[in-house]
């Protein structure tokens, strides 16, 4: 059993709304104070992974990454939690990096890691929230997809995946190899890796694979998203006056809130 | 770009208000373009949804007729959209933000040598060159993005609850195009064995018009009996922040955010939750926001329309007493007349 994480490296997206900035050009978020962090549910996906090789008893997990190279730090966590390799594939090789050419980046890794049984994607980065990427690379190896899986079972020759739905859950089996995007879920919080992991994930070497190793071209890897023209970035204005409602106690807030929402004719 | 394609998937056999956002959002901008709106129904459902089509605006209903997709499986209803695309041609294809949604549509985009962008908030036509700004949220909501579109085919998935619906015209002539579909040459890979309902006989948190929801300041499980209690007071449901969901407090399916539901109702109480933007964004479309906090510098209360600085443990059976006498008065009221 081999599976494939997909993991990109952002601003960490708790930084509070308040300490948000843009840069000064406002294409992109300020660096400013914010650590540089695994994408969640890329993290989410890291754990899916892990414990499917759990429960498979064995198996072999590689992780990649296309990032600056700060990214070593995002596949350096993969490794402690416990992923067998690393590689990095240097994003300062593509001139023009859309969701296809990133999804192309991906699949040539993918080719070059084969047999794959599964590849994982978090359903979205946590800062563009693209949430195209994993679709994109389904396509472009043909293989079977399925989205928003939450835990991720991998039998003979077939995947159990339990995914998110409006209403509930599916159970869905899909044929291998496939490519899933994970979200979200109390069942797949990221484990903390152990100091002996962090150490050990230190000694480890994280290979970088440039374009030529990929046989992928760096100038042509482009896509219909490049199309794409971005016209603006802001961060919309939220003009809200918030009423506090106040009192000696908390029986004379929470009369004065009745009073309040009786007034606004929403109870 | 003049011609829109609104692409309806249907969960069940209602017409839910998703359809209806759809059709909106892309009559709308069919208008501005000066364009036309066409929409097809992947799925197969009772022949009274064409005429919906029409009454929001559809000239076209691209009608599709095949046993293989009478239940949603993704390689198929991909492949379909793919042949009523290559019949229809349309510059703009506006599918829901739903898990079936985001699941065809970077699939399908990717095949057709399309542009892509999910969870889009906005669109905006300009009838002189034909082009589309699209508007999405990045950063979990702290920033909104700017896409200009100068050519199709672009697809798109709206987010759901971020359009406001159209009223339906009346009964309106469309013109009903069959497209022959061959899906003989798609392999299903996927296979959906089991739904799992965590449906609570509760109104859909997408359809209440009140939501009391907690976070990760209720400390544990226990609050959100009290928390339901209250909904059902107040002829809601409830709800849940990520942090509440991930905790394992609540199932996912109550969680609202970025990446959960996203709600419009009148009245939304969040109790316990601080307001991290990715929570703010799913409920963007509240008419009023009601932030119950201990702590007076959570930034709930920058959205809110009014707040109470209190715990809620000393709050809430307070504020529950308080509102069974209004309601008790009301009632009482209303029966004596």
């Amino acid at each position: 059993m081999h599976v494939v994480v997909c993991i990109k490296q952002i601003l960490d997206p708790e930084l509070p709304p308040a300490d948000f900035r843009l840069d000064s050009k406002a294409e992109q978020a300020a660096a400013a104070s914010a650590a540089q962090v695994i994408s969640i549910f890329d993290e989410n996906a890291l754990e899916v992974a892990l414990q499917a090789r759990d429960n498979a008893g064995g198996g072999k997990i590689t992780a990649i990454s296309i990032g600056q190279p700060s990214a070593i730090d995002a596949l350096r966590k993969a490794l402690s939690m416990r992923v067998d390799e690393a590689y990095l594939l240097p994003q300062d090789n593509y001139p023009q990096l859309d969701a296809q050419a990133t999804a192309r980046i991906l699949a040539a890794a993918v080719r070059k890691l084969d047999p794959v049984d599964v590849v994982l994607c978090g359903r979205e980065a946590g800062d563009w929230h693209g949430g195209l990427v994993a679709g994109f690379l389904a396509a472009e190896l043909d293989r079977a997809y399925t989205s928003l899986v939450a835990s991720c079972t991998i039998e003979r020759d077939k995947l159990r995946l339990r995914r998110q739905t409006e209403d509930g859950w599916e159970i869905v089996e899909s044929a291998t190899p496939a490519v899933i995007s994970v979200t979200n879920d109390g069942g797949n919080l990221p484990r903390i890796p152990k100091v002996k992991d962090n150490m050990l994930a230190f000694r480890k070497q994280i290979p970088a694979w440039q374009a030529d190793a990929l046989g992928v071209n760096a100038q042509g890897v482009e896509g219909a998203n490049g199309a794409l023209e971005k016209k603006g970035l802001y961060i919309p204005k939220v003009e809200r006056n918030c009423e506090m409602i106040d009192g000696e106690n908390s029986t004379e807030k929470a009369q004065r809130l009745v009073n309040k929402l009786a007034a606004l004719q929403v109870i | 770009m003049k011609n829109v394609l609104a692409v309806l998937i249907p969960n069940g056999s209602s017409f839910r208000r998703t359809e209806i956002e759809v059709l909106s959002a892309a009559k709308r901008i069919a208008d501005e373009l000066g364009g036309a709106m066409s929409a097809t129904i992947l799925g197969s459902v009772d022949p009274s949804w064409n005429q919906s089509c029409a009454s929001y605006g559809a000239s076209v209903v691209y009608r599709v007729a095949s046993e293989a997709l009478s239940s949603y499986q993704n390689d198929l209803y991909t492949a379909a959209l793919q042949q009523i695309q290559s019949v229809a041609h349309a510059d703009l294809i506006l599918l829901p933000s739903t898990t079936y949604g985001m699941e065809i549509v970077p699939v399908f985009a990717y095949r057709i040598g399309a542009s892509a962008t999910m969870d889009c908030v906005g669109l905006k036509g300009d009838p002189s060159d034909g082009s589309v700004t699209i508007t999405k949220p990045v950063y979990g909501g702290k920033a909104n993005s700017e896409l200009l579109a100068k050519s199709g085919p672009v697809v798109i998935a709206m987010r759901m609850r971020s359009v406001v619906p159209a009223t339906a015209a009346g009964e309106r002539d469309c013109n009903i195009v069959d497209v022959p579909l061959a899906l003989g040459a798609t392999k299903a890979r996927t296979k959906i064995v089991e739904r799992l309902s965590e449906d609570t006989g509760a109104t859909k948190l997408e359809d209440a018009r009140v939501i009391v929801s907690g976070g990760r300041g209720l400390g544990g499980p226990e609050a959100f009996a009290d928390l339901t209690a209250l909904a059902g007071m107040l002829g809601g449901t409830i709800g849940a922040s990520r942090a509440a969901c991930d905790q394992g407090w609540v199932p996912a399916s109550l969680q609202i955010g970025q990446t959960g539901k996203k709600v419009a109702p009148d009245l939304y109480l969040a109790i316990g939750i601080s307001g991290a933007s990715q929570h703010m964004v799913g409920i963007a479309g509240a008419r009023h926001i009601v932030a119950i906090n201990k702590d007076a510098k959570a930034p709930i209360f920058q959205m809110a329309a009014c707040g109470v600085v209190d715990d809620f443990r000393s709050f809430l059976p307070q504020f529950t007493a308080a509102l069974r006498e209004y309601k008790a008065k009301n009632q009482g009221s209303t029966s004596g007349q």
